[in-house]
């Protein structure tokens, strides 16, 4: 697998889905990488305005590697990012990591629990590992 | 006795700024604490992922949505995939986004009051809305 183009901005958009704990975890790993782990090289986007055809938002996405996660099968950011034109370096859905690390079982969607940030770890362990960061 | 529907309420959750979180945190206690046998939610990429479910369910009955700031992604995608929302809320109706900090678009402080202030406009129209259902 080629490596990253490192002048190139890394977004990850997260569905956020409200109704369920891996929405909430999504939100979590994303904001772990972005906010505390690596805020240079990775940054989110409002997953909406790709919804609404925001042009700014289109075009960044344009000119980024795209990863996307997803709390359920519906895979909600990752066919938005597609319908809007955009080319995903890697989708990872939550319930997938979770088979791969079954203790860390989130609580709900209003709080994750210990078990939900691990899992939010898994997720940007999988992102980062894979991009060498 | 007359039936009263759930109301939906579909929060923007925009994710690159602290009114998203805002709308987020607010839609949820009024769904969980608030009024929780009186509404329901809706994703709102679910709109644009095709889900007919959602989008049938907010053609039908009354929906609340509430956005992060100006651009209103939660109104305008109801409005497109669905039909008009019965109630518009802004956060920004309540608070400055620039003022607000972006630290919080993970996790909200001192924004607690704004949410506080909105989860209970998003009840009041609940009320609302099912009080002149016909």
């Amino acid at each position: 697998m080629s490596k990253s183009n490192k002048s190139q901005k890394k977004i990850v958009i997260p569905c956020s889905g409200i109704g369920k704990a891996f929405g909430s975890v999504s939100r979590e790993a994303t904001y772990l990488l972005t906010e505390e782990l690596n805020p240079r090289e990775y940054r989110t986007m409002c997953l909406p305005l790709l919804v609404v055809d925001d042009e700014e938002a289109i075009k960044m996405m344009h000119s980024s590697e795209i990863f996307t996660i997803d709390g359920c099968p519906k895979q909600c950011a990752t066919v938005s990012v597609r319908k809007s034109g955009g080319a995903i370096k890697k989708a990872i859905l939550v319930a997938k990591v979770l088979a791969a690390n079954k203790d860390h079982k989130p609580g709900t969607v209003l709080d994750i629990g210990e078990g939900g940030r691990l899992l939010a770890q898994d997720i940007v362990n999988k992102i980062t590992a894979e991009e060498g960061d | 006795m007359s039936f009263k529907p759930k109301v939906g309420i579909i929060s923007c959750s925009g994710e690159d700024c602290t009114g998203g979180n805002i709308s987020r945190e607010a839609t949820l206690k009024a769904l969980h604490e608030l009024r929780p046998n009186e509404t329901v939610t809706i994703c709102l990429p679910l709109f644009l992922a095709g889900d007919e479910g959602e989008r049938s369910f907010a053609k039908t009955f009354p929906t609340i949505t509430v956005d992060g700031c100006n651009k209103l992604c939660a109104a305008i995608s109801t409005a497109r995939f669905s039909s008009d929302p019965s109630v518009k809320i802004n956060v920004e109706d309540y608070a400055e986004c620039i003022s607000l900090n972006p630290k919080e678009k993970w996790r909200i402080g001192e924004s607690a009051t704004v949410v506080e202030h909105i989860a209970e406009e998003i009840a009041r129209q609940v009320d609302r809305l099912r009080e002149e259902w016909e």
